[in-house]
């Protein structure tokens, strides 16, 4: 199903019943936001019997990767907004440019997280560290995976971009990666404050 | 120099989201650059969070322009998870 909307621009007055892309995606992602709303709350209600250790710990994470990280995804999402953008006036090349932009800025996440991990496992931190650093390495390795499944997605969605495959009246497919990716951006969203600032 | 149909196209409202989504990382991470902790503090970050993903929500994942109880999905996910991690920090707060 096609939204009417482009952009925040209504292109006209009747608001869709149902978000953009495929319904079935939407369902996958409230599946995977519940799954990482109990990681949450998990994480928060731990926390509570263990304060000191989860502010002496999160002190050692490195919060300037974490602000590279979140900048690298918010970009990412713009530049699949603007591929969407792009799809729903027709333009193929265009839409498949801003879709590869985007992964590029997943790939930036992968190796600065990827620089991360292999700082802490060079220090011996591992799942059996600590409480905290179960919960950081788990949480984060989790939302890794789920980046990695954006990227994929994105690629399938850009190499049909490449050859023509969505038109103004057909880019649900662009949507649908898109729902996903920005899924992906929203985790991360809450994921950062919660476990690299909030003490 | 842009021309003013080109800026109009590249200045879109995503765009202007963008670069507040980008603004609001930024003071969450001077807060943690800064270690600055306390309740209204942690507080004031989850709040910084609930809003980023609001705008994700609305203006990139186009809910703004859906009527019904998906308009809300993005909402009702922010608020269960904000609310959960309140309760336990208030209560961390105090034991």
């Amino acid at each position: 199903m096609n939204a009417t909307d482009t952009d925040g621009q209504r292109s006209n007055e009747v608001a869709s019943a149902y978000p953009p892309g495929d319904l079935a995606i939407w369902i996958f992602i409230l599946a995977e936001l519940l799954v990482f709303a109990v990681f949450f709350a998990a994480y928060a209600f731990t926390r509570m019997n263990h304060v000191e250790l989860f502010n002496q710990y999160q002190a050692t994470l490195n919060r300037d990767a974490a602000l590279i990280n979140t900048i690298a995804l918010l970009t990412a999402s713009y530049f699949v907004v603007r591929g969407v953008v792009a799809a729903r006036e027709g333009d193929n090349a265009l839409c498949a440019r801003w879709t590869w932009a985007a992964i590029a800025m997943g790939a930036v996440f992968l190796v600065v997280k990827s620089a991360e991990y292999a700082h802490h496992f060079e220090a011996g931190i591992n799942l059996r560290t600590n409480t905290f650093y179960m919960f950081y390495l788990s949480l984060t390795f989790f939302h890794f995976l789920h980046v990695i499944l954006g990227m994929v997605i994105l690629a399938a969605v850009a190499l049909k971009a490449q050859r023509g495959g969505y038109s103004s009246a057909d880019h649900t497919g662009v949507e649908t990666g898109a729902s996903y990716w920005h899924m992906v951006d929203l985790v991360w969203l809450v994921l950062f404050p919660l476990v690299y600032v909030m003490r | 120099m842009m021309t003013s149909a080109a800026s109009k196209r590249f200045l879109r409202p995503c765009t202007w989201v963008y670069a507040a989504l980008i603004a609001l990382t930024c003071v969450t991470w001077l807060i943690g650059r800064l270690q600055l902790s306390g309740l209204s503090t942690a507080l004031l970050v989850l709040a910084l969070a609930l809003l980023k993903g609001h705008l994700i929500g609305d203006w990139f994942m186009g809910l703004r322009a859906v009527r019904g109880l998906w308009r809300w999905a993005i909402v009702i996910w922010l608020i269960v998870p904000g609310a959960l991690i309140t309760l336990a920090f208030v209560l961390s707060y105090g034991n």
